[in-house]
């Protein structure tokens, strides 16, 4: 972010469809307008952006892009207040401000050898979508073991991104798990909450990182699950949601004990949450 | 210790003895002098710890809505006018509240005292006087010289609703003039009152210890806080700030119970009440009501008769 | 080394020409850093501004940058200007305030360059405090009424003259080229060694605080700590080392300000997420919050305790909520042996 971390780059619209069937999350594909801001916006999964909506404000959100697709950032907007629902309305072709990358991001280096099983619930899939994209690329996919995905919502049409979900259900080379939580007509897939289909998925821990995501009463089933197939907290990893403003550990907001989520975490394992108080 | 003192001992202690509450508000002696603090009382054993005087200038009305279950209330003539209005607005029941009414000849106003002698070290409080030791000198005061503005003036002394009564009943003189510095300002130019709102204005700092001292101010999400609209950014100019103070005025129209709590709960000496007084004073004029006098009669703007002003209504 | 008021005020005033000087000034009884254009203005004799000193490198409200609508584009221009300064008179308790935010707004991954930019581009003398007040406890919190921590170079005040006392480089560089200096006398360095050893008197006691924070998160002292406070920004807004800011936007047609104000944990709505849920929902989480951030988690994050002993705070409080019973009550605290 160079000299002063809080002046955004601009960035162009080039899209904003809607990206579950209730309408309350849509999706921005933002372009960067230069070739340097897109090399000084070097990011990896699991980071955020400050994303302003001129005239409105600014608000952190989760990138679900993987730096494997270049040119664009893609971030998944849910309509709860005033900047995201002025987001929501925002044109193609419109600017918005955009200041990152921030954060730290999912220990991929750890996973190097590994098998990852990504479980993820409703709308926190956003950077979850941006580590499968960047495990399952070619230049990567040697580097990880097995991949699963175990990915949950109330129903069919609350699942984000389902273009990617129906290729990877394609791919030989990740399994991914879809599941509602009531029968639907039409729906072929699984029925169950995550964490009982996480029981019936998963078999092992052995060499394996669980990366969990999702609203706190899926996490607070789906944590036991994965305690009792003896995943140590280590490698049992997450990314916290906060309320910030700066983003750069600076205005005090989002503080977890002594952590600032916006620049210690968002993602944290659940060993390193284990030391802080339960504040969040 | 003073007769006063140890009856409302005495009464706490049988109250909290009897388990006819949970909890007694009132005052402790504070960690600086000439300071009396809020305190909430839940065993017997500590009444002791309760006073009485002219050092104690808090509303504590401003806790009942916090505090659930029973609970006794040490309230001056202000206060008790402020649980009138509260449970009007149906913030409190008044099975809840054992109210233990003091009637008050005032409360200090510790600004005045250090505008004279710097930070106070120590004071003694003696019949109608106050000996100060401060850091920039010692003074005796008269109390009279040093009592809030608000007490200069007060009309309702001794408590208006109560379950218990403490202290001698207090006489109000007559005023010559109700609301003569509201009349005073109202005769002043447009420019004077602009140049001297802009200057109380650029005093604030937007702390809001004035909207979090009131008992009044109870909404949930204050209208300085809402995002859309956005009525204040947050900055600290004149302008905002004098949003923030007429908007919270007029919030308070024919609920204020004129208790001066913000004027003493502002870190900078804002002159807040000239704004609400007005205010008042305009309830009064127009509507005849004054907050919290009778539980019977409801807030002024809760109610409507057809003598009311209906100028912008009906063309007279 | 000495220097007279009389070529001090001279020294000042031409300084003025190239410098913004702020120094201390009375108006209708507060005492505060303001802009002056001479030493006449600076007030003499006071204990301590009513607002802390980290105004002058992190104002309470300002602009971080302006943008411009232009169709469908936006331009974005940073507002940050930064002119020489002088800052005359600093207090050592807002001086060591300083160090503390240095950490805060020069961490690890970031700099703040409209707090950097300020700092070094302002030169700190500081004014050793001559008398303290029964609310002071700077020497408690480890450092003292004349200490330089902070400063570039600190004046000490003799009377009729200040002893003058460079710090760091910067205030070297300043000292050298300072006009008028003259040697201490016998009779000054017997006032110098008294003021020196001015210290506050108070019973706090920092010692085993932090150790003890570590285990008291959820202990019940926390329960009945709130409840007389209004949750107003009184206390935070006097603190010198209070950091916590909201970034807003304000907005006309085609033009709009991204800005940043002081705010407060103490606010309610301080940590509300957009969702609803709120971590810190009740005034006890928030009163836990202000005491374990400034004496636990900003130590184990930059090594000190975030307060330094000006007792702003328990003046400006309405209910008198006093930090130094608190601490003395988590210091008294039984541990709960589970």
């Amino acid at each position: 972010m160079g000299q002063n971390p809080y002046l955004p780059i601009t960035m162009k619209v080039v899209k904003n469809q809607i990206e579950t069937e209730d309408r309350n999350i849509k999706t921005l594909v933002l372009e960067f307008l230069n070739k340097q801001d897109e090399e000084n916006f070097k990011y990896m999964p699991g980071q955020f952006a400050e994303i302003s909506a001129f005239g409105h404000g600014e608000a952190p959100f989760g990138i679900a892009t993987s730096p494997t697709e270049p040119g664009i950032l893609k971030f998944s907007i849910a309509k709860v207040g005033c900047v995201s629902k002025a987001l929501h309305l925002i044109e193609e072709g419109a600017t918005v401000g955009v200041r990152g990358p921030m954060g730290n991001y999912y220990p991929i280096e750890q996973f190097k050898g590994k098998n990852v099983v990504i479980i993820g619930g409703g709308f926190a899939f956003t950077t979850l979508r941006s580590l499968a994209t960047y495990m399952l690329d070619e230049k990567h996919r040697g580097d990880y073991g097995d991949i699963t995905v175990i990915y949950g919502a109330r129903n069919p049409g609350l699942l984000l991104y389902k273009e990617e979900l129906a290729e990877w259900e394609k791919n030989p080379n990740i399994n991914l798990v879809t599941t509602i939580d009531k029968p639907v007509d039409g729906w072929n897939g699984r029925v169950g909450f995550v964490p009982a289909v996480t029981e019936e998925v998963v078999k092992t821990s052995v060499d394996t990182y669980a990366v969990v995501c999702g609203p706190p009463a899926m996490i607070k089933f789906t944590l036991p699950v994965l305690e009792k197939l003896n995943f140590p907290p280590e490698r049992i990893i997450t990314s916290l949601e906060m309320r910030m403003k700066c983003g750069l550990g600076i205005c005090g907001r989002c503080n977890i004990g002594p952590k600032y989520v916006c620049k210690d975490g968002p993602v944290f394992s659940m060993a390193e949450l284990k030391e802080l108080p339960p504040e969040y | 210790m003073s007769k006063v003192i140890e009856e409302i001992h005495a009464a706490a202690r049988q109250l909290l003895e009897d388990g006819k509450v949970d909890v007694v508000i009132g005052f402790e002696k504070g960690t600086l002098p000439l300071k009396a603090t809020p305190c909430f009382i839940r065993s017997p054993q500590e009444v002791e710890k309760l006073i009485w005087d002219e050092t104690c200038d808090n509303n504590l009305a401003n806790y009942v809505r916090q505090i659930k279950g029973k609970k006794a209330i040490v309230a001056k003539g202000c206060d008790t006018r402020a649980l009138v209005v509260l449970m009007q607005e149906n913030q409190v029941a008044r099975e809840d509240l054992y109210i233990l009414g003091v009637s008050c000849n005032g409360v200090i106003n510790r600004k005045k005292i250090e505008a004279e002698t710097g930070e106070i070290l120590s004071a003694e409080l003696a019949e109608g006087k106050i000996s100060v030791q401060g850091m920039n000198g010692s003074k005796e005061f008269a109390f009279a010289d040093v009592k809030d503005d608000t007490c200069q003036s007060c009309r309702y002394p001794n408590p208006v609703l109560e379950d218990a009564h403490f202290g001698d009943k207090v006489e109000t003189g007559n005023q010559e003039v109700p609301f003569a510095d509201v009349v005073a300002m109202e005769e002043k130019s447009l420019l004077e009152r602009r140049a001297y709102f802009q200057e109380e204005m650029a005093k604030c700092i937007r702390c809001y210890a004035c909207r979090n001292a009131c008992p009044m101010c109870y909404c949930n999400e204050c209208f300085v806080d809402c995002n859309s609209p956005k009525w204040l950014t947050g900055g600290v100019d004149p302008a905002e700030n004098m949003m923030f103070q007429v908007g919270r005025s007029l919030h308070l129209a024919g609920r204020c119970v004129d208790c001066g709590a913000c004027v003493r709960a502002c870190p900078q000496g804002v002159d807040i009440r000239a704004l609400s007084r007005k205010v008042t004073k305009d309830c009064l004029t127009m509507y005849r009501h004054e907050a919290g006098v009778t539980l019977e009669d409801p807030p002024a703007l809760n109610q409507f008769s057809t003598e009311d002003p209906q100028g912008f209504l009906v063309k007279e | 080394m000495k220097i007279s008021k009389d070529k001090w005020g001279q020294v000042f005033d031409a300084l003025a020409s190239d410098y913004q000087m702020l120094a201390p000034k009375e108006d209708k009884g507060e005492v505060n850093f303001k802009r002056v254009n001479c030493f006449s203005e600076v007030k003499q004799g006071y204990l301590n501004t009513k607002l802390p000193a980290k105004a002058l490198f992190f104002p309470q409200h300002e602009t971080l940058f302006t943008y411009q609508k232009e169709g469908q584009g936006i331009t974005v221009k940073n507002a940050l200007k930064v002119e020489k300064t002088i800052a005359f008179g600093v207090r050592p308790c807002d001086a060591r305030a300083f160090l503390l935010l240095d950490k805060v707004f020069n961490n690890d991954q970031y700099r703040d360059p409209y707090y950097c930019d300020r700092r070094d581009t302002t030169l700190v003398i500081g004014l050793a405090c001559s008398q303290v007040a029964p609310t002071c406890f700077c020497s408690q919190m480890g450092l003292s009424p004349v200490s330089t921590a902070g400063t570039d170079l600190l004046f000490i005040d003799l009377g009729e003259a200040y002893a003058v006392e460079a710090v760091t480089e910067k205030g070297k560089e300043f000292v050298a080229k300072l006009q008028g200096l003259e040697e201490l006398n016998a009779e000054d360095q017997v006032k110098l060694e008294t003021l020196k050893n001015l210290q506050t008197s108070s019973s706090v006691d920092i010692s085993a605080l932090t150790e003890k924070l570590d285990s008291m998160f959820d202990h019940p002292y926390w329960d009945s700590l709130h409840e007389k406070c209004l949750g107003c920004n009184a206390c935070t807004f006097s603190c010198p080392t209070c950091h916590c800011f909201d970034i807003t936007e304000e907005f006309r047609k085609t033009e709009g300000n991204r800005v940043r104000s002081w705010d407060s944990c103490m606010a309610p709505l301080f940590t509300k997420h957009g969702s609803g849920h709120n971590p810190r929902e009740d005034k006890k989480a928030r009163w836990r919050q202000r005491m374990m951030h400034k004496f636990n988690y900003f130590v184990h994050n930059n090594g000190d305790i975030a307060c330094v002993g000006c007792g702003r705070c328990l003046k400006a409080c309405p209910v008198n909520m006093d930090l130094r019973q608190v601490i003395d009550a988590v210091n008294k605290a039984e541990l709960v042996v589970k």
